[in-house]
């Protein structure tokens, strides 16, 4: 009896830090946003409450539009590019070659590396003029190469390509953990029935990936609507808007602005999005994924 | 488990050819910022901007071949950001381990009612994104009065982290109860039990959460840019950037900071591979 109390009070010291942490760092601040999206607030004035006020301003503005087109297109390039990449070197990885090690550890060099860093040198790399590849496009003979970084075309993409450059290596060491749980005498017995290399892996390797797929999918897909810093180092969101994201355009109203009834109710769009994205993929989930 | 048969490639010579090449071609592009990075650290100014652009560090071949490193090492001050790096992210790993270590085990190992409660709140509150909480934790920061200090950046890594505390959850529930049950009989105190029993087992799973933490501090931009005004408390990223708008076109001068700022992570990360991939795999996420 008196030890079982002495385990609660160790409980209970232990998780002090933790309950603390929790009720300043994430319930308090979760639902005082929810507060303030109700309230037209420049930082330095007086709140003043506006009921739905800022939802109905972010319906009806053409740059939140822009924004929200701006975010689905990333994400249509960054989940299914890194998915598809990661994927694909993982497979090659997964041979038990000596040197796979060393390609390992390089492709998840990007992941580990400050995000600033690399990414400064990625814009010396995309520079219209004199950067590494447009230099390279104009050696294989393409004329006229984008201006990357300063065209409105180019500059969410390159912002996806290098988000993908830097995550791909960490999504493919998680299928690479996937990859090497399967059991080998399946594609023994598959190669016996004369299946060919592409029947195996769609028939035998994506379907006993299945689960770690679906945990990359939606870690990509979170991750997909959280990009700020390589914005941030790559293209300022611009030119024009034209690479600016949710994510980074919160932090535009927040913190540049100071608009933060705006921006917190920006916030809690993006999370319900992200809410409902994730939910939808559960929903589909029993569709394509293999349980044991 | 490392098998030798591969779902996709076939047992010939040229197959095995096609995937190395493959393999390096992936790996150059991969590589090839970093490459260009040193490179360009290494070049005098007026190299920079040659056509087309060579792969020549002229500036080792003069008399001050690290020139562009101590310029901006001493000059530029950069030498500051990276102490305050260093501190920052020392301090917020160590708070890190001292928060989820202590969290980790009692979900594990202590009864308390209402506990698993806790921890699912843990885990679902870090899928809420960091946009929704951030615009509070900047008045909180600022009702306490802690901007333009490194309190902001390491309090927080003392108090909760979702990703330590499932990792450890996990991996003091994995060890045997048996040991824990010992020490009782013989007296131990909870609190001696998790010291002198558990606590000292979990050391591999304790260094890859501090390598991790210390990682994504290092990294660590929106905080930093949110939290500090001042220059000499600024961190390596938010130093970088702000050498980016003071001298936009000395790109060997930022290719030297983003090595300097680059290194240190590939180093923790050779040193302590085996730890960083078991974390991350077994964690999953990231932060």
């Amino acid at each position: 009896m008196r030890s079982n109390r002495k385990v609660r009070i160790t409980a209970l010291i232990f998780l002090a830090p933790t309950i603390i942490g929790l009720l300043v760092f994430r319930l308090i601040p979760i639902g005082w946003s929810f507060a303030l999206s109700f309230y037209d607030w420049k930082i330095f004035d007086t709140p003043q409450f506006v009921g739905l006020g800022n939802y109905a301003h972010i319906f009806t503005s053409p740059t939140a539009h822009k924004v929200f087109l701006n975010s689905a297109y990333f994400s249509a390039i960054y989940v299914p590019g890194s998915i598809a990449l990661a994927l694909v070197l993982a497979v090659l990885l997964n041979n038990g070659l000596r040197s796979s090690a060393f390609f390992r550890g390089a492709f998840f060099l990007p992941y580990i590396t400050s995000t600033v860093a690399v990414t400064l040198a990625w814009r010396w790399i995309f520079s219209t003029k004199f950067g590494l590849l447009n230099n390279a496009l104009d050696w294989v003979g393409v004329d006229n190469p984008p201006a990357w970084l300063a065209d409105p075309m180019w500059a969410l993409p390159a912002v996806a390509l290098v988000s993908i450059w830097k995550d791909v290596g960490f999504y493919m060491i998680l299928l690479l953990a996937g990859l090497q749980t399967i059991d080998p005498t399946l594609y023994e017995a598959a190669r016996v029935d004369g299946a060919k290399p592409v029947q195996r892996f769609f028939k035998i390797t994506v379907p006993m990936l299945s689960r770690s797929l679906f945990f990359v999918l939606i870690l990509a897909l979170v991750r997909s609507t959280q990009t700020f810093e390589i914005t941030y180092a790559l293209t300022n969101g611009g030119p024009n808007r034209a690479s600016t994201t949710l994510a980074f355009y919160v932090y535009q109203n927040a913190f540049v602005e100071f608009e933060m009834g705006y921006a917190a109710a920006l916030s809690y769009i993006m999370c319900f999005i992200l809410g409902l994205l994730t939910l939808t993929n559960f929903y589909f989930r029993k569709r394509w994924v293999h349980e044991d | 488990m490392k098998t030798d048969i591969h779902p996709s490639r076939g047992t010939g010579r040229g197959t095995l050819f096609a995937l190395y090449a493959v393999l390096i071609a992936y790996a150059l592009i991969t590589l090839m910022p970093f490459i260009w990075m040193l490179v360009t650290s290494f070049k005098e100014a007026r190299d920079v901007f040659k056509l087309p652009p060579s792969f020549v560090p002229t500036k080792l071949f003069t008399d001050e071949p690290f020139g562009n490193y101590t310029e901006i090492w001493t000059q530029r001050d950069f030498v500051i950001f990276f102490r305050n790096s260093a501190f920052v992210s020392f301090m917020a790993a160590i708070g890190q381990v001292f928060a989820t270590s202590l969290a980790g085990y009692a979900f594990a190992r202590l009864d308390l009612p209402g506990k698993n409660w806790l921890f699912a709140l843990v885990l679902v509150t870090a899928f809420v994104p960091v946009e929704v909480t951030i615009i509070p934790e900047f008045l909180i920061m600022r009702g306490l009065g802690w901007i333009d200090t490194f309190l902001p950046l390491i309090v927080p890594s003392f108090l909760v982290g979702a990703f330590g505390t499932f990792m450890l959850r996990e991996y003091f529930g994995s060890l045997p109860k048996d040991y824990g049950d010992a020490a009782y009989v013989d007296g131990a105190t909870p609190f001696q039990i998790f010291w002198k029993v558990y606590l000292p087992l979990a050391q591999p799973a304790l260094v890859s959460i501090f390598v991790i933490a210390f990682i994504n501090n290092w990294d660590e931009l929106l905080r930093p840019l949110l939290f500090l005004n001042s220059d000499e408390l600024k961190t390596v990223p938010l130093g970088l950037m702000s050498f980016v708008s003071q001298y936009e076109a000395s790109w060997t001068l930022l290719m030297a900071g983003s090595v300097i700022s680059t290194l240190p992570l590939i180093v923790i990360y050779m040193l302590t591979q085996r730890y960083v991939l078991q974390g991350f795999v077994g964690g999953g996420v990231k932060g």
